[in-house]
């Protein structure tokens, strides 16, 4: 089946990492680790990538950074107290599945 | 307007790169890319990436415009010690770039996240920890002085107004469980009560000001909301809801008819985290472009007008504090390649 996202590893630097037009012809998501998905096999998806100098990964190299990020979350959360746990504000980090 | 034939007649510009004050529909050829361009305004809005916080956090208030907004207080990162701080940082936006300026006199953070005031004149009241907080500051452009108290403290309330004279606060939550329906107004020296929501709830996205307003989704006593009430200046009207329930989602909108709200904390179709963003025409609810992430985030802060807004902070999927701000252009002027 042909892959719907593709993957890139890049550091949003703020003003102009994505811009309005962008923005327009295309639809982002970023995750934990400075991971970005884009539509693969598209012309603008290609064309950001290269302007933000980012590094490709497949879903599986992509997945397994957003993993270390959010085990490293879950790790840090479970380690705090149970009084520290019972925050409303507090939630345990939830695991995070990319998409093909 | 002058009609393209009258413009440049019936030739083609042939510029470097993007020819300056083209009109929508003008045609011209770029010719160091080698592309036939036209520049056409568009109906749907788009987010863009802007300059980052220096400190990341959640829960903080804003005021201002997307060129020149500021952002304060807010609380930190749970999961890595310290936990959970307080954060009395004031930050000023100039469109590009964040700078520190004076603090809060009280760190704190789920204050009001309202989009009131500007860079020069705004109030940052209510919030929590430790205790829950009844505290009011105002910001006068250099400082933070404090003064009257609400009359009900509480935290995660929604929040309106213009400047540091005149402001609304509504709803929010006073211990888990306690969720308010209290609106106070705010007259540059004390706050009245006046009439309540017809909702109790707390996360709210509130815009406008103290005689306009808007409260939109929310968290209240069966969970996430998507119930929108308009106030006219003396009353609460429950108006159509919103598309998706949410809490701690961020708002933008300087009068009842027009705004958007953006990201937050979803129940469906599990518990989650959304970059959604939707506006309001005074009407309706309109879902358009979402943010782009991380995974998206709540308790993020907006400011702003429903056409040039900002998100800014904000707490991502994996509990991290976000520093990323987004601004938001509702009719962007885009370039199509004819290529495309």
């Amino acid at each position: 089946m042909a892959k719907t996202y593709q993957y890139c590893v890049a550091e949003n630097w703020g003003k102009g990492f994505i811009d309005h037009v962008e923005s327009q012809r295309i639809t982002f998501a970023g995750y934990p680790g400075n991971v970005w998905q884009v539509p693969a096999y598209n012309k603008h998806g290609n064309l950001w990538i290269a302007k933000v100098a980012g590094t490709v990964k497949t879903k599986t190299e992509a997945q397994a950074i957003v993993d270390a990020e959010v085990q490293a979350a879950q790790a840090a959360w479970d380690a705090q107290s149970d009084e520290e746990k019972a925050d409303e504000f507090n939630t345990r980090p939830a695991d995070i599945t990319l998409e093909d | 307007m002058a009609t393209y034939k009258e413009k440049v007649g019936t030739s083609v510009v042939n510029y470097a790169g993007s020819y300056p004050g083209a009109v929508d529909g003008e045609l011209w050829y770029d010719s160091t890319n080698k592309d036939f361009k036209y520049n056409f305004t568009s109906t749907v809005g788009s987010w863009a990436t802007g300059g980052s916080l220096n400190t990341g956090r959640r829960a903080m208030g804003g005021a201002g415009t997307q060129t020149a907004a500021l952002g304060f207080g807010g609380n930190s990162n749970p999961g890595s010690p310290p936990y959970s701080v307080d954060i009395d940082k004031t930050e000023k936006y100039n469109g590009t770039s964040w700078t520190e300026v004076n603090d809060l006199t009280t760190a704190r953070g789920y204050g009001t996240r309202g989009s009131g005031g500007s860079q020069t004149s705004a109030l940052f009241y209510g919030g929590t920890p430790p205790s829950v907080l009844a505290y009011t500051e105002s910001w006068n452009g250099t400082n933070w002085t404090e003064v009257n108290d609400l009359n009900t403290g509480r935290y995660n309330l929604g929040g309106a107004g213009a400047d540091n004279t005149s402001a609304l606060a509504f709803g929010g939550i006073y211990n888990p469980g306690q969720i308010q329906a209290v609106t106070e107004s705010w007259n540059g020296t004390n706050w009245t009560q006046v009439n309540v929501l017809n909702t109790a709830r707390s996360q709210i996205a509130g815009f406008g000001i103290a005689t306009s307003a808007i409260a939109a989704t929310g968290e209240g006593a069966s969970g996430r909301l998507d119930i929108t009430e308009l106030w006219n200046g003396t009353n609460w009207t429950e108006v159509n809801d919103t598309n998706a329930d949410r809490s701690g989602a961020g708002a933008a909108g300087v009068v009842n008819t027009a705004g958007l709200i953006f990201g937050g904390f979803q129940s469906s179709p599990v518990d989650s985290n959304v970059g959604k963003t939707e506006t309001w025409n005074g009407t309706n609810w309109t879902e358009e472009a979402d943010l782009s992430g991380p995974v998206y985030y709540q308790q993020q802060t907006g400011a702003g007008t429903a056409s040039s807004a900002i998100s800014f902070g904000g707490e991502g999927s994996s509990n991290q504090m976000r520093t990323a701000t987004e601004e938001w252009s509702g009719s962007p002027v885009t370039t199509k390649v004819l290529t495309d």
